[in-house]
């Protein structure tokens, strides 16, 4: 190694071990104070106040609070976010467990290319693939429409839509119902993949040998499942989940893209978050989306707990011991 | 099912483990189907006209209309320069913030120092804070900055990211001390051993941070929805939502820009998937 | 060694470059020519364009650059760089449904102050658009009126006549109703509306208040309401619309196809349907007035410049050009029926002149008549967060059968609690 240890620069930068991971670690703090604190605190400052960014900003103590907590929208809008959140969270991880599930068994071939191709949708931009499922759930030049008017000519199948009620064209953008079932769809096809990977790396994490024991034991593949597989995920479960609440719960770019900044059809699709952003940046009411961004963190909060009380435990770990 | 049963005969046992192995396909491959056809269906509706694509919704032959799809979007939004900003964008964002969090990762991983669990827990509680909750007083403060239509929102407060942090610590708790302890005595600076000697050893972790960061700078909508005002500023993703809101814009003019979003992460995908998978995979078992 | 070394400084050059083009683009200027930029939506661009030649000839000094944005974000990122302060237009487009929200809120120039001296123009252009463009305290002219719009109806002609229907005997809803029924019978995808929610949209607009009365008391639950509630309801319960939202690639096709009979609008419409909707059936179209002996203004625009404008001085000769002269005012109607908000372009030749497009029709005499016969409408800096709840409040009713009066009982209450 050549450098020259007298160099003035090199000299004036070197750090003293005491002082480096000070400065090394300095930057972060630095802009998170910056960007990331002040806003927060400055949040919680504004959602006592009302403005709107222009005029003059008059303290209104916890009026903001009380008017989101009244507010019809704003809990429609909590409303279509958790059936968004149901609809397509359980989907994506049962989905997501049992490709994992399949992929990590032996006899599978083509691994990496069903890996690689489930995970494809989760690296695409969110606004490129609601612009493309925009036009699939297209009410008369969809894609999806004229596969179910199709497959609608089966007795079976026209039986099950008269059954549920269900006319074709649907109008998934449309009718309130449809638009959650949409976004879910949408979710769905994009974060499986994603979760698989999740779920493939925990699978293999577990050790095989515990399989083998397993099979000599004469377990079958349900009983492999339930008994080793699940309890050994549990922890990735909870991580998935976790990812899944905070994400979700944030949802914000899919819907707003696929039915428009008002939510569609009687704000079906109208998020939280959206409605925040409607609410901040559309009505310049910068009070009231403060004040719905920390009761927002809350519902966040809470749901983590939950959501840590179910899934707490297991693991490699507790096995061990 | 008792598959330890002595009086099935072996045949009968192999039936069904082929049986089983269908139904497991299958399952694997209409999950491919499902995942491909929006694709497909975006490359089929570059190429048609509005008519066509009521008429031919089933058809699988592409339709003459590219590149009056192509003209369509162009005369819309600056689609190239807009694919230039998003480049920009996300690679000088992923070269600081991989930097920045390596560094702070080296910090917390090889030193002790006093209040370094206090600092590194108060750092990990940030990750629980839900991006929401400050975007309103951010897009005030980024106004009072001046930085209303530039680039430095979508770049400078990424940078201090808890959980690229979080990873580079783990990453680099697996290097051993005696390099550096080496390296010191070889007369080298702090900042040189991260450098020379720590960056260089920690290429999976950076590879990892710079797949999620990239991505995710690539994709983002909200921030630059609302910082970037003129279209020769916009992102791919604010510019496929303005073109998206257009009234009256053709449903293939707008695949034609998809396409062009899209591309540039897919054939990343192509070449390097294999890296990715592993990346977003270390990046999600250590985190 | 040394090719890492290398690499870091291709990356911190790399980064130092980027810090150069952070900021954007500078502007590039002409010695003693001004640029000027003016934010506008479509279509109103068109009109724009349609004039910016005879500017340019008359102004040599001056150069235009239109920035065009689609409707919503346009009005939306207007008011986030005038509270910016920065990228701000030198002139800005507003539409009716924003105006009272721009000039009650701030940061656009007094126009009636020096050196605009604006009021000198005030009897020459139509009276409540002028009023629409004043601060309500304040009574300073913000927003000079630039167009304005006849509500109309563009039906199919030829379908009419393939029902055998006189178009002169259609001239209460509920005759449209029972045309509609007959044509709606005749086959699938046949309605009489694209979307109910248009029958809403006509009538709200009628009479001389819009969401607010003089006070600026919401009256959403007036008999106007509830009856723009009730015949939008019965069309959606008899099957006479499409459901079929406005704007969207479907709703276009209604028009190529022909497959709605009637489309309710402002006459700007005619300029989208003629340009780019459906310009292939042409001669199919005609042109009537609202039923009911509704006149009603929908749409129109002003133009104001921003405090934080770089070229105040261009930017007035631009809004003084397009305002205040019959000549452009008339260009922008031929080419994007625009239509003049200046009373002396009603006198032009062009109102005499019938147009192939509606079948030789003069569509341009009947939207000057319906001009003429506008009550004056108010404007509220509410209107645009009314707009949207009354209208979420009809989709409720659309969509899930809720009570009408309840869902503007509901709706008056929401707005009540925006506007404290």
């Amino acid at each position: 190694m050549k450098y020259d240890k007298n160099s003035g620069i090199t000299d004036r930068l070197r750090l003293n071990k005491k002082v480096a991971p000070y400065v090394f670690i300095s930057p972060f703090f630095i802009l998170f104070l910056i960007f990331g604190l002040f806003p927060i605190l400055y949040s919680f400052f504004l959602s006592f106040n009302s403005w709107d960014g222009i005029g003059q900003m008059s303290f209104v103590g916890l009026d903001n609070y009380a008017y989101i907590l009244t507010d019809d929208w704003f809990w429609d809008s909590v409303r279509s976010t958790i059936i968004i959140f149901v609809l397509t969270t359980i989907p994506q991880h049962l989905f997501a467990l049992t490709l994992a599930f399949i992929l990590n068994s032996t006899f599978v071939k083509f691994k990496d290319f069903f890996r690689t191709s489930y995970f494809l949708p989760y690296i695409t931009s969110a606004v490129a693939i609601a612009i493309i499922f925009d036009v699939l759930l297209g009410h008369r030049s969809g894609l999806i429409n004229a596969f179910l008017i199709w497959a609608n000519q089966l007795p079976p199948v026209e039986f099950l839509f008269q059954t549920f009620n269900f006319d074709l064209p649907a109008r998934w953008l449309g009718e309130p119902r449809l638009i959650r079932f949409s976004i879910a769809g949408l979710l769905t096809w994009r974060f499986t993949g994603w979760n698989m990977l999740i779920y493939f790396a925990g699978l293999q994490t577990i050790p095989k040998s515990l399989y083998e024991a397993a099979r000599v034991d004469g377990a079958s593949i349900r009983q492999v499942f339930t008994k080793i597989t699940l309890p050994l995920l549990k922890p990735v479960i909870f991580f998935g989940v976790t990812m899944s609440i905070i994400g979700n719960l944030q949802l914000f770019e899919e819907p707003f893209v696929l039915v428009g900044a008002d939510g569609g059809t009687g704000r079906a699709g109208m998020t939280t978050a959206m409605y925040l952003f409607r609410t901040g940046f559309h009505w310049r009411q910068f009070g009231e989306g403060s004040a719905m961004a920390y009761v927002l963190c809350i519902f966040i909060i809470i749901l983590s707990l939950v959501n840590k009380k179910l899934f707490s435990g297991g693991g490699l770990n507790e096995l061990r011991q | 099912m008792n598959y330890g049963n002595k009086l099935e005969s072996n045949t009968q046992q192999k039936a069904i483990n082929i049986i089983k192995k269908v139904i497991l396909y299958s399952f694997l491959v209409a999950g491919v189907i499902v995942t491909f056809v929006p694709f497909l269906y975006m490359f089929l509706l570059a190429t048609r006209s509005r008519a066509e694509i009521f008429s031919s919704i089933f058809s699988l032959a592409p339709g003459q209309s590219f590149m009056d799809n192509y003209q369509i979007l162009i005369s819309n939004v600056p689609i190239w320069r807009n694919l230039f900003n998003s480049i920009f964008i996300s690679t000088t964002a992923t070269i600081l913030t991989v930097f920045f969090c390596s560094l702070g990762g080296y910090g917390f991983s090889k030193y002790n120092f006093k209040f370094k669990d206090t600092l590194f827990f108060s750092m990990l509680a940030t990750m629980m804070i839900p991006g929401l909750l400050s975007i309103i007083p951010w897009f005030i403060m980024m106004n009072f900055f001046g930085w209303i239509d530039t680039f430095y929102p979508m770049i400078i407060p990424g940078i201090a990211n808890p959980f690229g942090i979080f990873l580079m610590t783990q990453f680099m708790n697996t290097i051993p001390y005696d390099v550096i302890d080496a390296a010191r005595i070889d007369g080298c600076g702090e900042f040189e051993i991260f450098l020379r000697i720590i960056l260089p050893m920690s290429k999976s972790g950076i590879g990892a941070l710079s797949v999620l960061t990239f991505l995710g700078s690539w994709n983002v909508l909200m921030q630059p929805l609302l910082i970037l005002q003129s279209r020769h500023m916009w992102t791919l993703p604010v510019a496929l939502t303005r073109l998206a809101d257009q009234a009256g814009i053709d449903h293939g003019a707008a695949m034609v820009g998809v396409i062009i979003a899209i591309a540039p992460i897919l054939i990343a995908y192509m070449i390097g998937s294999k890296s990715i998978l592993k990346g977003v995979m270390e990046g999600a078992t250590k985190g | 060694m040394f090719s890492r070394k290398s690499l870091l400084l291709t990356v911190m050059a790399f980064v130092m470059a980027a810090s150069l083009l952070l900021g954007g683009s500078p502007e590039i200027m002409a010695e003693d020519v001004t640029t000027i930029t003016v934010a506008a939506f479509p279509d109103q661009d068109s009109g724009f364009e349609a004039i910016l030649d005879d500017f340019h000839e008359k102004h040599p000094h001056i150069r235009v650059e239109l920035e065009v944005a689609d409707f919503d974000d346009h009005h939306q990122t207007l008011l986030t760089r005038i509270a910016a302060g920065s990228n701000v237009p030198d002139v800005a487009n507003v539409e009716i449904a924003f105006v009272g929200d721009f000039v009650n809120r701030g940061g656009f120039e007094n126009l009636t102050a020096e050196p605009y001296n604006a009021g000198r123009f005030e009897e020459d252009i139509i009276g409540y658009k002028w009023a629409q463009g004043t601060n309500d305290d304040t009574g300073n002219l913000i927003a000079m009126p630039l167009d304005i719009s006849p509500g109309t109806m563009f039906y199919r002609r030829d379908r009419l006549d393939e029902l055998g229907v006189d178009i002169d005997d259609l001239n209460t809803m509920e005759d449209w109703i029972e045309v509609g029924e007959e044509f709606v019978a005749e086959g699938d995808d046949r309605w009489l509306f694209a979307d109910a929610a248009s029958v809403y949209e006509m009538i709200r607009r009628s009479g001389d208040h819009q969401f607010f009365d003089d006070d600026g008391e919401p009256i959403i639950t007036s008999d106007k309401f509830v009856r723009a509630f009730e015949m939008a309801k019965e069309v959606r319960d008899r099957g006479l619309d499409g459901q079929i939202g406005e704007w969207s690639n479907e709703w276009f096709s209604t028009f190529e196809e022909g497959t709605a009979l009637v489309h309710t609008s402002g006459a700007w419409l005619g300029g989208h349907i003629q340009n780019w909707m459906a310009p292939e059936t042409a001669g199919k179209w005609g042109v009537t007035n609202l039923p009911d002996d509704m006149y009603i203004n929908w749409g129109g625009s002003f133009v104001a410049i921003p405090e934080d404008a770089e070229n105040k001085e261009e930017a007035w000769e631009f809004i003084k050009y397009v305002t205040t002269n019959v000549e452009p005012q008339i260009k922008q109607f031929e080419a994007a029926n625009i239509f003049p908000s200046l009373l002396d372009a009603f006198d032009d030749d062009i109102f005499e002149v019938s147009s192939d497009f509606y079948g030789g029709q003069n569509v341009r005499e009947l939207w000057l008549d319906a001009a003429r016969q506008i009550p004056e409408v108010n404007t509220n800096r509410y209107d645009n967060i009314a707009e949207d709840i009354v209208g979420d409040a009809l989709t409720e009713v659309l969509e899930e059968d809720k009570d009408i009066m309840q869902a503007l009982e509901d709706a008056e209450e929401l707005l009540r609690r925006r506007m404290r």
